[in-house]
Formats: structure tokens, C-alpha cells, sequence
């Protein structure tokens, strides 16, 4: 953990070297198996006139952050020899933190996905258990964290992008206030969904972390202003916040079959009572059920119209794999062709068949109705609570030969409510909870607009009831 | 009888020192790619932030041609594939424009015309390619540059009426100062949309587009040509092809492509520019820089300074001229003199110096000095401008030549006997002789001392006999 | 079912294309998931709703001030193609339309 490695750093029982090799190593030793990375770095750099709380930790970015001289493929063909000129502002802020980049982390392609099955460099193995998936689309990141190669990785959260695969690994993901932290720099699958967010093993690293990157950006305008807030000071003061609410329709035991479903949603409960117990109020409350089953589809039409769109920049003119051909038209068609895999492409023609002119009323803005339907109905519930709770999966990873099973549409909602953080821009964490058949479980946490630092504070409070902080795979749950 | 209806969509860049979505350079150059940003290219990862300038003066202008005006700025993309478009799509707008249903009065061969704008629109401006035998190449620079587009109705109906236009509303540009619009340059570029139809027709006929068209001689001759060929091909009992034809050098025009399906540029609204709203307090601060066009000006000067049509033509046309005349005026001088002033000797010394009015040494106030003289007749006309061209030569003030040249006498007693008063003390010896000998000829030399010291503006004879009066005054004192 | 023509067409406007297997995958993913839009539909009285684009609205956003900012030098612009000639990125000849 952060925590740990500051105050180490500081007692020169380590140098920031060191950590550093030491990362790499372990980064090299498992890429075989996990593929955690596209670009593992070589060089130690770090800017030795910083002065932070994270100066000298190692970290990993996921491969769809602007890195100027170092590769960033975004796990996608199309940009498989891309080295950017310029910096993404998180990227920046990390650099200037004194924090040292180890490595570039492998995502579904595009960050399309949610799986980490579909990088142009294979898949992204789950630490815990290696004939799993990790979830995606940051899987690599998640991985790095879980395997203990950096304490913290940057990631970037579109429907849960972060979120899941922090379930998944057994790790923290949080995704902060839509403009929380800048994403200029991070490469745009759905610009009014995504999010740039950490992965860390504590929430007081999560804080930390976002404390750096956070802040006001002069290129992006959706940049939020400086909320002058310290959130992992904030973590210190006696929380005053502590009124949680739980989806009823997501969270019933009795409508699910699937036994390891069941397990998840007991363990949930237990916590929940726990929760009560440790003076949180807890209430079920209820949204229509019609909403819940729209939000799968909302994301699917919202996100694949937009990202047909911020893709079109990938022809291969002036950056990326040029085309061959004899008319400019050849040479985008034959450079998009190759440069994208098939799942892409589908997704493309669907966004694309969205957005025409016949279509865009009845499905993108009837979507994007529903998205509003749904964010004022979490707006009202956060008139009452601070926080909504709910498991962040319905069980552990899938194996990689289940992923494409069929699921029921019960599980389809206890699967994909996270993408409501995204809809409504709402700070969003999850952190493990239990142990489903060996493999670790989250809890979400989702809370108000700009209210990072009580969502924050809410998981810390959480993960000292769970006690599982700081873990790492193959660390066994007691 | 055939008539011709011609809608007109007139592109202009915007005068900004940053381009609309990015800070790098809004300059023309011709240097390839040296004001690109990582926006401009397109690159992964990158944001539009909309320059505040850009948005003020495409309001102001949508505001001039008196549009309805938006409640918040928001843009929209526009989707297609073209090398000149480095992101995919272009951002624009469709949902809430700069302005909605305005119009432009303009004077076509002496009778007035509302032009009805459509609407009017904030865009970027794309990459420009340069084409050579086999291939083409991209320049970057251009991309990303504020522009705004005018629609206007198909309300047009002949090459004057279009042209007027075009010169009307680059002048609205001038006189707003939103952008030089020089089409040589490019920045100021129109597509003209016409068809012909019979007059008693209900329903328009088949249009032919032209796009981008710079000089507007050319939109002249692209109409004239369009309108015969269509009117006689209809004659002839033939059917106008809906199709994209350009102008060639020799005037004619000639068919691009004929029209396939519309493209779907499946527009939404662009997500990372949230909306900014538009306040009353916002649009009354705009409305205050929006300064009086050339019509009303041209008017004004008919019917409130009863000028004839020509002169206020001649002083309505350009917006510096006219707030030159206009500041003159502003200080009280005489209309008459001051129009005649203005349209005779300034106008011909730019003219013939070939400067820019703002760079001729004579401001308004200074001609208002001369004008003033000649109506009060301390000087007469051919003397006010023979003086005015000394100065313009001279780079003098001519309020100084006037006084130099001795047309502006001191005649004032108290300011004579203090000048006087230190050329005694300044020449103690000669007031000695007076007062000593009574030698009377320093009389001359104190005359002479003081001509030297007022410029030779001191009346001689009210001088003579105040030094009497006060070398008298200065012996008495000493009691002799 | 959507024909598969439409589909491809569709795709070659977005400037790429698959192979038969593909459109097929295509074809059926298309079937599903506009059936599960269609779950969309049943909300009722949706046509009252005003479409969100912005996850939340501030009163205190503000434009750019014209200032020129941070830009790139031409090698820079041409770092990420090896297509150029005159420091300029060259294409096949564009017809221009």
C-alpha cells in the first residue's frame, strides 16, 4: 500500500529505485501468465524535484492515457505503433507528483469491453485464479494492483470499467464525480460516460491517490472546479454521513437461482446488518423495475453512438497504421479494417445504426430520456441517503470458457447497475467484501455529485467493518 | 417569364487570436502546420474547449442581422470522413444555433430589399489540402479556426440582389469588426443554391448547387450563367438536373457530381461542451459593442443631417471613415464644412497617400479645429485646407500652424503684461537704460524680445504700450 | 431480421468492412439487441422526458478566454506518419468533391 511504502521510502529502508526495479521484475515475471501489460517500462525516471505523498511510488496507467514518447495503443491495432507528443493532464499530474510509471496496462480494446478478453495483445488473466477472466475494460490495471506489481494503477470507467474488475480482483476501484479528474489525454470511448479513476488496495489510497490527480484542467472544459478538499485528511474527521440505502429489486435472494448469486447476496446482507450495527442506518428502497431493466440497453446505445463517433478519428492519415490503396477513401477503409477486430466493428455499425437519421429519436433519445428517468430517480433516493450499496457483481470472475453464457435478465440488472454512476456522473467505489468460491467480491458504493470525499468515507468505514484491506492474490480470506 | 430564386450559405472565418476549440494561433500563414494543437490534429484523448470570443462575436453578428439569440451556448458534431477533417466529424451547430430567423436590408439599385437570414452558425473551420498531380497534401493550420456559416432563405432573385448581399454582409463584418473577410484569403467563402421556376409556378424548380465560391465576381457570373442555362433549358422543354456543378475560368459552370442521397450527418449533441448559459445582463453588454450599420448610418445621414445621397453613400461606406465624419461631428463642428472636409480633402489624402484613415496624422479632433475656424471665419475655407495639407505634410498640429503663421494674435491685455513683465526681468540692463538715461529706443528691442517669445503672435501695437506703460511703472517705483 | 446488405452498406460508411462470418455474428447480435431496446419502449409516457447528454448541469461553467495557448511544432504535428513531403502529410490525390 501507499501508506506503507511512504513511510518506508521516508526511513530509507528503501529507495525509490529499488521499488521501482523491484516492480518491473515482478511486472516481467508475471506478464507471461497475466498480460497485465502492453508496455512494461525500462528506465527509471522520476522528477526529483517533487514533493509529494506519492513521490518515488511506482504505478501503472492503462494504455488508453496520452504518454508523449511512449507507446499508447489503447490495446487496439489501429493504433499499434502510436507514440503520443503529448501528455494527459492525470499523467502529468502524476509525473509532477514525483510518482514513477512502470508500465502501460492492457484493455479491452478501445476500452470497449468488459471482459479484458479483447486486447489486440490477448487476454488479461485473473490473479486470483488464472482460468478466470478479471473483468475489463482495465483489466490490466486491476491485475497489476491485485498481483502486488504497483500499489495504485490509473484506469478509466465508462459503464464500470473500473469497477467491475476491481470486484473481480479483489482491489479498490473508485471513480470519482464525472470532471473530478480531467480527461484530457484519456482516449474517448463515450465522452459523457467516461471517467479517469484509480485502483489501489486501501481506500486511503484511493484518496491519495485522487488527492494528485484531481483538479481544474485548462482542456477540459467538463473539468470541475477545485473542491478544496484533502480527501484523505477528510478520512480522519468522524463521519457524520451515514445513511445507506440498498436497491431492493437488485438485492432480493429469492429471486435468483444461481447458487454462487446466493451466496453474494447473503453476504451482502450480513454486511449490511453489520453496517447497522457499526451505526449506519441501512433502508431497502425501491426503483421501477422497468428502469432497472433499461439501464443494460441505455448504456449499450448511449455508449456505442458516442464511441462511433470519437473513433472516427482512427483512419490512419495522420497517426496509426496507414492503409494501402490507391484513393484516400482505400487507404482509411483498408487501415479501419484491419485496424479494428470484429467486436469493435459491431459495435461501431450499432452506434453508427443508432444514430441515423430514421433511428436517433426512437433509440438514442429515447436512451438518452431514460437516462435522465434514471439519474432523477437516484437523485431523489440521494435526497433521503448518502449512499446507495449494492454488490458490485453478482458472484466472482467467470472463467474464460463461461463468459459468454447465458444469463437471466434478473442477473443482467444485478450485473450492470453500475453503470448509473456513469449516467449521472455520481462518485462511485467499490472495495471487496467476501470470498464467493475462493474468488473475492465488491460492494459498491455510490454517492452525490461531488461528494467524493463522503462516498470516500463511507468505504473506509466499510472496509474496517470487512477488514479486508490491503490484499493482495493469493492471500487467503480468514 | 422565368425568375430566378437563389439561396445563398456564406462561410466567414472569425478575427480571434486563438482558434475556436483550441489556443493555438488563429493567423493566416502560409507556412504548413505551425498553429496546429493536438485538438486541431485530432490526436486520441483530446477536448474541445470553445473560445469565449469566438461565441461573442458570432452573437454580436447574428445579433446585427437581427436574429433570435440562444439561452445557452451548446454545440453539436457533425459526422462524416474526409482527409480534411482530422476527428471524424466536425463541430457545429444544429440544436440551438447563434441565430435564428434574422434579415439584412440591403440597397439594391437604389430600392430597399430584406434579405431573411435562416440562420446563422459557430463551427470550426477544416485542414486545407493542397492537390498535386498524383497526390494531395494536408495542412493543418486552417483547422479548427472559428467560423461562422449564414444561411439564408431562397429569397434571392438575381445576381445584383445576391452580390449587394454579399458586399452588405461583409460590411456587417467590417463595421462589427468580427472579422477582416477577405476572400482572397479565403475567410469569407459562399455556396449558392438556385433554381429557376416560371413566375406563376407555386413551387420552386429543381436547384443546382455551387460550392465555395471566394470572389464574388465569380458568384456573379456563376448566377448570370446558372440562370440562362436553366431558363433556357426549360425553354427548350427540358428538365434541370439536381446536381453540384462548380465555375470554371471561363465563366461557364460546369456539373461535379449529380446529387446522390443526402449524407446522414447523424448530428447529436457534442457531449464534452456543457451548456453555458446566456445571461440578459450578457446579451446587454453585447448589444453595446454592436456599433450602427451601413444602412442605418447611410440613412441617418439623409434624414437627420439632410446630406445628399451621395455624399452620405461616400461617408456610410466604410466604418472608419464614418466614425471619423461621425466624431467630428460629435465635437459641435458645422455638418456642411466638416462633410466637405471629410469627402474632399481627407478622402483624397488617403487616397492619394494610400494609407489606411487610421494611420493619417490629422484625428478628428484637429480637423475640428480648422473646421471651427472657418465657420467662424477666423480663416477662410481655401485657407483651412491649405493648412490642413501643411499639416498633413508636416505631421504638425495645424491649431500650431495656425498660431505660427500668425493668424492667432495674443490681444489679451493681463497676458501681454505678464509676458512683457519677465522679458524686463530677463533683461535687467535695458530697463536700466530707460530708467537711468531715459534712452526710449529699448523700446524696439523689448518689442522684439517679446515677438520671439510669443511666436510673433503678440498684437505689436497693444505691446508697445504696455512696455511704456510698465518701463514708466518700474522708474516711478524707484522714485526717480 | 435486418438484412445483411443494410448491414454493409452501413459498415462501408463507417469505412471498414468484415467478412461474411462477421455480418452474420452481426446480423444475429443485431437481432438481440434491438429486442432488448425495445425494453426501452415500454417506459411510459418517455416522449415527455427531455433527453439528457450531460450527466449534471453547473450554473458556473464558463468559455475559453482568447488567449493563445500551448501548441505543437511541426515535427510534432508530423512525429505519428512517415507520409510527407514538404511538412505537409500526404495523401492518395483527393477528388475534391
Amino acid at each position: 500500500m501507499i501508506t506503507e511504502l511512504r513511510k518506508e521510502l521516508d526511513e530509507a529502508k528503501v529507495s525509490s529505485e529499488e521499488l521501482f526495479e523491484e516492480a518491473v521484475k515482478k511486472a516481467k515475471q508475471e506478464q507471461d501468465k497475466y498480460n497485465s501489460f502492453v508496455t512494461i517500462i525500462d528506465k527509471y525516471k522520476i522528477k526529483r524535484r517533487a514533493d509529494s505523498i506519492l513521490k518515488g511510488i511506482p504505478y501503472a496507467l492503462k494504455d488508453n492515457i496520452s504518454t508523449s514518447n511512449i507507446l499508447t495503443t489503447a490495446s487496439s491495432n489501429i493504433l499499434k505503433d502510436y507514440v503520443p507528443v503529448y501528455d494527459a493532464t492525470v499523467y502529468r499530474k502524476l509525473k509532477n507528483a514525483g510518482a514513477v510509471l512502470v508500465g502501460k496496462t492492457t484493455l479491452d480494446e478501445l476500452a470497449m469491453g468488459g471482459t479484458g478478453t479483447t486486447a489486440a495483445t490477448g487476454v488479461v488473466r485473473n490473479p486470483w485464479d488464472s482460468n478466470r477472466l478479471i473483468g475489463g475494460s482495465s483489466a490490466g490495471s486491476a491485475a497489476a494492483v491485485a498481483l502486488g506489481i504497483v500499489p495504485f494503477a490509473i484506469g478509466s470507467d465508462t459503464g464500470d470499467s473500473i469497477r467491475k474488475p476491481a470486484s473481480f480482483g479483489g482491489v479498490v476501484g473508485f471513480k470519482p464525480t464525472y470532471g473530478r479528474i480531467s480527461r484530457y489525454g484519456l482516449f474517448a470511448f463515450a465522452s459523457s460516460l467516461d471517467h479517469v479513476g484509480v485502483f489501489t488496495r486501501s481506500v486511503e489510497d484511493a484518496a491519495i491517490v485522487t488527492d494528485v490527480i484531481k483538479g481544474p484542467d485548462g482542456y477540459d472544459m467538463t473539468a470541475l472546479k477545485d473542491d478544496g478538499k484533502s480527501y484523505k485528511n477528510e478520512l480522519n474527521k468522524p463521519l457524520t454521513h451515514k445513511k445507506l440505502c440498498y436497491i431492493k429489486e437488485i438485492c432480493d435472494v429469492n429471486e435468483y437461482k444461481d447458487s454462487e448469486v446466493i451466496k453474494t447476496l447473503t453476504e451482502f446482507h450480513k454486511l449490511i446488518d453489520e453496517c447497522k450495527s457499526k451505526g449506519f442506518e441501512v433502508d431497502g428502497v425501491s426503483i421501477d423495475k422497468k428502469l432497472l431493466e433499461a439501464i443494460y440497453p441505455t448504456y449499450m446505445i448511449i455508449s456505442c453512438a458516442e464511441a462511433t463517433s470519437n473513433n472516427a478519428n482512427l483512419t490512419g492519415i495522420q497517426f496509426g497504421p496507414r492503409g494501402e490503396g490507391n484513393s484516400i477513401d482505400e487507404i482509411m477503409f483498408s487501415a479501419r479494417t484491419k485496424g479494428f477486430s470484429e467486436l469493435i466493428k459491431r459495435r461501431f455499425v450499432l452506434g453508427s445504426y443508432i444514430l441515423q437519421k430514421e433511428n436517433q429519436e426512437k433509440l438514442f433519445l429515447n436512451a438518452c430520456r431514460v437516462r435522465r428517468l434514471i439519474v432523477d430517480r437516484v437523485n431523489e433516493i440521494f435526497k433521503d441517503y448518502d449512499g446507495i450499496i449494492l454488490p458490485a457483481s453478482g458472484k466472482g470472475a467467470p472463467s474464460f470458457d463461461k463468459s459468454s453464457e447465458q444469463v437471466s435478465d434478473q442477473q443482467v440488472i444485478l450485473e450492470n447497475h453500475m453503470a448509473i454512476g456513469n449516467f449521472g456522473g455520481f462518485p462511485s467505489i467499490t472495495i471487496p467484501f467476501t470470498f464467493v468460491n475462493e474468488m473475492p467480491v465488491g460492494v459498491n458504493i455510490t454517492g452525490r455529485v461531488m461528494e467524493d470525499d463522503i462516498v470516500l468515507h463511507i468505504a473506509k468505514e466499510i472496509e474496517d467493518i470487512t477488514g479486508l484491506k490491503g490484499m493482495k492474490a493469493g492471500d487467503r480470506h480468514v | 417569364m422565368y425568375k430566378a430564386v437563389i439561396g445563398l450559405e456564406v462561410h466567414c472565418e472569425l478575427d480571434t487570436k486563438s482558434k475556436n476549440f483550441s489556443s493555438s494561433p488563429n493567423k493566416f500563414t502560409e507556412t504548413p502546420n505551425i498553429h496546429v494543437s493536438t485538438v486541431d490534429l485530432g490526436l486520441p484523448g483530446i477536448l474541445p474547449y470553445p473560445n469565449k470570443e469566438a461565441v461573442r462575436k458570432a452573437l454580436k453578428t447574428a445579433m446585427a442581422l437581427h436574429c433570435e439569440n440562444p439561452d445557452e451556448v451548446i454545440f453539436d458534431r457533425k459526422n462524416y470522413f474526409y482527409p480534411d477533417l482530422p476527428k471524424g466529424y466536425q463541430i457545429t451547430q444544429v440544436t440551438k444555433p447563434m441565430g435564428k430567423n434574422g434579415y439584412l436590408d440591403i440597397l439594391v439599385n437604389g430600392k430597399k430589399k430584406r434579405v431573411l437570414i435562416h440562420q446563422l452558425h459557430l463551427e470550426e473551420d477544416t485542414a486545407s489540402l493542397d492537390h498535386f498531380s498524383n497526390y494531395s497534401l494536408i495542412d493543418y493550420n486552417r483547422s479548427g479556426i472559428p467560423l461562422i456559416e449564414i444561411v439564408t432563405e431562397p429569397c434571392l432573385e438575381s445576381a445584383d440582389e445576391a452580390v449587394t448581399f454579399l458586399e452588405d454582409l461583409r460590411d456587417v463584418f467590417l463595421f462589427l469588426g468580427v472579422s477582416e473577410a477577405r476572400s482572397n484569403y479565403g475567410q469569407m467563402r459562399c455556396d449558392v443554391n438556385i433554381s429557376v421556376m416560371k413566375d406563376t409556378d407555386k413551387e420552386f424548380g429543381t436547384k443546382v448547387e455551387m460550392k465555395n465560391i471566394n470572389a464574388f465576381t465569380n458568384v456573379r457570373a456563376a448566377i448570370e450563367y446558372e440562370i440562362k442555362r436553366q431558363t433556357e433549358l426549360l425553354e427548350k422543354g427540358g428538365q434541370v438536373v439536381q446536381e453540384t456543378r462548380r465555375i470554371a475560368e471561363d465563366g461557364k459552370t460546369y456539373s461535379m457530381r449529380e446529387k446522390v442521397d443526402a449524407i446522414d450527418y447523424k448530428y447529436f449533441v457534442e457531449p464534452n461542451i456543457p451548456p453555458v448559459k446566456l445571461t440578459k445582463e450578457f446579451y446587454d453588454e453585447l448589444r453595446k459593442e454592436i456599433p450602427e450599420l451601413k444602412l442605418e448610418r447611410y440613412e441617418k445621414y439623409i434624414d437627420k443631417y439632410h446630406l445628399s445621397e451621395y455624399d452620405a453613400g461616400v461617408l456610410s461606406a466604410k466604418k472608419d471613415i464614418s466614425d471619423y465624419f461621425e466624431e467630428v461631428l460629435s465635437y459641435g463642428s458645422d455638418i456642411e464644412l466638416t462633410v466637405n472636409f471629410v469627402t474632399s480633402a481627407i478622402l483624397s489624402t488617403i487616397k492619394k497617400l494610400d494609407i489606411e484613415l487610421k494611420e493619417l496624422f490629422i484625428t478628428p479632433k484637429m480637423l475640428s479645429g480648422i473646421v471651427d475656424k472657418v465657420k467662424n471665419k477666423e480663416i477662410s475655407l481655401d485657407h483651412g485646407k491649405k493648412i490642413l495639407y501643411q499639416a498633413i505634410d508636416k505631421k504638425i498640429d495645424p491649431n500650431e500652424i495656425i498660431k505660427k503663421q500668425n493668424l492667432h494674435q495674443i490681444n489679451d491685455k493681463e497676458e501681454l503684461l505678464k509676458i512683457i513683465g519677465e522679458v524686463m526681468d530677463e533683461n535687467v540692463s535695458q530697463v536700466r537704460q530707460y530708467i537711468d538715461e531715459g534712452n526710449t529706443y529699448v523700446y524696439n528691442f523689448f518689442i522684439g524680445k517679446v515677438m520671439a517669445k510669443t511666436n510673433r503672435q503678440a498684437n505689436p501695437n497693444m505691446s508697445l504700450e504696455i512696455i511704456k506703460e510698465e518701463l514708466e511703472r518700474r522708474k516711478q517705483d524707484e522714485g526717480k | 431480421m435486418i438484412e445483411k446488405d443494410k448491414l454493409k452498406e452501413y459498415a462501408k460508411k463507417l469505412m471498414f468492412d468484415m467478412n461474411e462470418e462477421e455480418y452474420e455474428t452481426l446480423q444475429k447480435e443485431f437481432d438481440v439487441i434491438l429486442r432488448q431496446m425495445d425494453i426501452i419502449d415500454k417506459i411510459p409516457n418517455l416522449h415527455e422526458v427531455e433527453p439528457m447528454t450531460f450527466p449534471f448541469l453547473l450554473k458556473d461553467r464558463s468559455l475559453r478566454d482568447d488567449e493563445v495557448g500551448d501548441y505543437l511544432t511541426v515535427g510534432e504535428v508530423l512525429a505519428n506518419t512517415k507520409h510527407q513531403v514538404n511538412d505537409q502529410v500526404k495523401v492518395p490525390k483527393v477528388v475534391e468533391e
